[in-house]
């Protein structure tokens, strides 16, 4: 049961804090009561489980039996984390290639060997922008 | 299947009546629409756990710890009277629309 434990948890990790803890117990309960039914009836444990996750449907529906305007409030949030990440990210590799400068000027003056690592570090906030971009157009897609 | 946005309006009181007949647990519930509309409507569990929510933040139904034949745990879901007094009071109010789409929407024989 810890797979639908686990599913349960990763589908309603946007919800706040407050509300998380019940919801993620009930769900399980709810799906974990599936699972031992759908056994009963003759599935094997990992078949039940599957079933179970196919059926349940999306975290929209969820939202959307609860409050439509949710759905929209968990993506946007969604999208300043990834921005946050970003920003995060490129703040964080200004201070190691200006780290990687000082360390190159300081040390070693005569051979330039600090753009080799900093081609590495500027991947960091590269992958984010990307996936920021992705995150973004999906959205106006919407 | 069919996936109503109509029938979502009334899942609250399709839940009460099935939780009125007799106590019930979660899946059961899903189990109960699937089987009684032949699978032409099923409820998804996410729609399932937020409605039944809904209803007991309003105090409409409680639950319980129940045992099973096997020994596995149940949440079992029991009407209040403020669930059967809101339950009729829909049902009234169904049966008045029923009433007038009945008389607008009707093929004159």
């Amino acid at each position: 049961m810890k797979r639908i434990h686990n599913f349960v948890k990763n589908t309603f990790k946007k919800l706040p804090i407050d509300q998380k803890e019940v919801v993620i117990e009930r769900v399980t309960q709810i799906l974990t009561e599936k699972v031992e039914d759908l056994m009963e009836q003759g599935l094997s444990l990992d078949e039940a489980v599957d079933k179970t996750v196919i059926e349940f449907g999306e975290p929209e529906d969820f939202y959307d039996a609860i409050d439509p305007s949710m759905a929209r409030n968990a993506k946007n949030k969604n999208l300043k984390h990834y921005r946050n990440d970003l920003l995060f990210s490129a703040l964080g590799s200004v201070i190691i290639i200006g780290m990687l400068i000082f360390t190159n000027l300081t040390y070693m003056e005569d051979i330039i060997w600090f753009v080799l690592p900093s081609l590495a570090v500027l991947w960091w906030p590269l992958a984010l922008l990307y996936r920021y971009l992705n995150q973004k157009a999906g959205k106006t897609d919407e | 299947m069919l996936n109503s946005n109509m029938i979502r309006g009334h899942l609250d009181m399709i839940i009460l009546k099935l939780i009125i007949e007799k106590d019930r647990y979660g899946y059961e519930i899903a189990r109960c629409i699937k089987e009684r509309t032949k699978s032409a409507f099923i409820i998804k569990e996410a729609t399932l756990y937020s409605v039944v929510n809904r209803l007991f933040d309003q105090n409409l139904i409680t639950s319980y710890i129940g045992e099973k034949t096997h020994g596995k745990q149940r949440r079992y879901y029991r009407i209040t009277s403020l669930g059967k007094a809101y339950y009729n009071e829909k049902l009234s109010e169904w049966n008045k629309m029923k009433q007038i789409l009945d008389t607008l929407l009707e093929v004159e024989s």
